[in-house]
């Protein structure tokens, strides 16, 4: 089935800078139904309220890290399927196994350039 | 302790232990416990001193580096002194943060302007009489395009470096406390063979607990590594 590209993506980031790239990228690869947030938290508050189809965040974030976001949203059942990718410039072993253990969906170390993201978009969501 | 207080010490105590005499003078008592206690409470002299001395040179060296990046300060980034290294570096992170923005927000712009030329170009009579120059100025948008795209990936440094910054004071104060609680534990002293006493000592070590540890050291990995435990996990 063919991706439908107005699909909605959450961009999480507490650095602005890095929400702007990761939108922009995006919006290169035909993607421009965007929404952000600065941390895990607000992030958590959006998916309760609207229809997310894809998630792409960082890691290290202040109130509420990747990794808890990520917890929170596969702790309800309503969203244990949305895809998620984790954003980080964290390439330690053991966050890797315990993002898989939570639940992500693919990784993505930073610095990345939009082939990368793509590549791991049709990983995740399929081709496009 | 120096040689000689070593081997008088070690004498004091053979003496002790061959004598045959039951009770030990209180004055004998007193002289050993005096020689442990110098021991435990870092009294070194001579040679001992010389290997804490090359600790305290560190020590000192690691402050001075400490003092001439706080006192570094381009005229450009601010007329006044900053505070501390930490707020310089996090003004190098926003004024990073601020050009990043800049070369964003022009990209944006240009994004915009290649949008309308490609609009303008397909209503123009160019499109439907010269189809091979069309194909041509849709290229050239479409490479100038994807310029924009490597623009923006670069910016990803930006983030990174902010990062790194933060790791690097991280490791700086971790060392610097380590060094300085060395320093405070053996109580070197500026007086050679005077001891610190155990408040000073106390308030030193409160002083360098308030420096900052690092997180825990680990082995970034890169993103090929990171694939195949992927691979190997999902």
């Amino acid at each position: 089935m063919a991706v439908n590209k107005n699909m909605r993506i959450l961009v999480v980031d507490d650095f602005q800078t890095m929400r702007r790239i990761v939108i922009n990228l995006l919006k290169q690869l035909g993607f421009g139904n965007v929404t952000e947030a600065g941390d895990g938290q607000q992030a958590l508050d959006k998916v309760k309220n609207e229809q997310i189809d894809l998630i792409i965040s960082d890691w290290n974030m202040p109130n509420m890290t990747g990794i808890e976001f990520l917890r929170g949203i596969r702790a309800d059942e309503r969203n244990k399927a949305i895809p998620f990718i984790m954003v980080t410039a964290e390439g330690k072993k053991e966050n890797v196994i315990a993002a898989v253990q939570a639940g992500v969906n693919n990784y993505i170390v930073k610095p990345f350039n939009a082939a990368t993201l793509k590549e791991k978009m049709i990983k995740v969501i399929g081709e496009f | 302790m120096t040689k000689d207080q070593k081997e008088n010490f070690q004498a004091h105590l053979d003496r002790l232990a061959s004598s045959k005499e039951e009770m030990v003078p209180i004055s004998e008592v007193r002289q050993i416990i005096d020689a442990v206690r110098d021991m435990f409470e870092g009294n070194f002299q001579g040679e001992d001193l010389s290997m804490l001395g090359e600790l305290g040179e560190l020590a000192r060296a690691i402050n001075r580096a400490r003092k001439e990046l706080r006192e570094f300060s381009p005229q450009a980034l601010n007329d006044e002194h900053l505070p501390n290294a930490s707020e310089q570096l996090d003004t190098i992170i926003k004024t990073t943060e601020q050009a990043t923005g800049k070369i964003m927000d022009n990209c944006e712009r240009l994004g915009g302007i290649h949008e309308r030329l490609k609009e303008r170009i397909a209503g123009s009579e160019i499109a439907a009489s010269d189809p091979d120059l069309l194909a041509s100025l849709d290229d050239a948008v479409s490479e100038s395009q994807a310029y924009i795209t490597e623009i923006f990936e670069a910016c990803n440094f930006q983030d990174l470096t902010g990062q790194r910054i933060q790791k690097i004071v991280k490791t700086l104060r971790e060392v610097e406390r380590q060094v300085l609680r060395m320093v405070i534990v053996f109580g070197l002293n500026k007086e050679k063979g005077k001891s610190l006493d155990s408040e000073t000592k106390e308030k030193m070590m409160n002083d360098a607990e308030l420096l900052n540890g690092p997180a825990l050291p680990g082995q970034s990995m890169e993103q090929e590594d990171i694939d195949d435990i992927l691979d190997k996990l999902l």
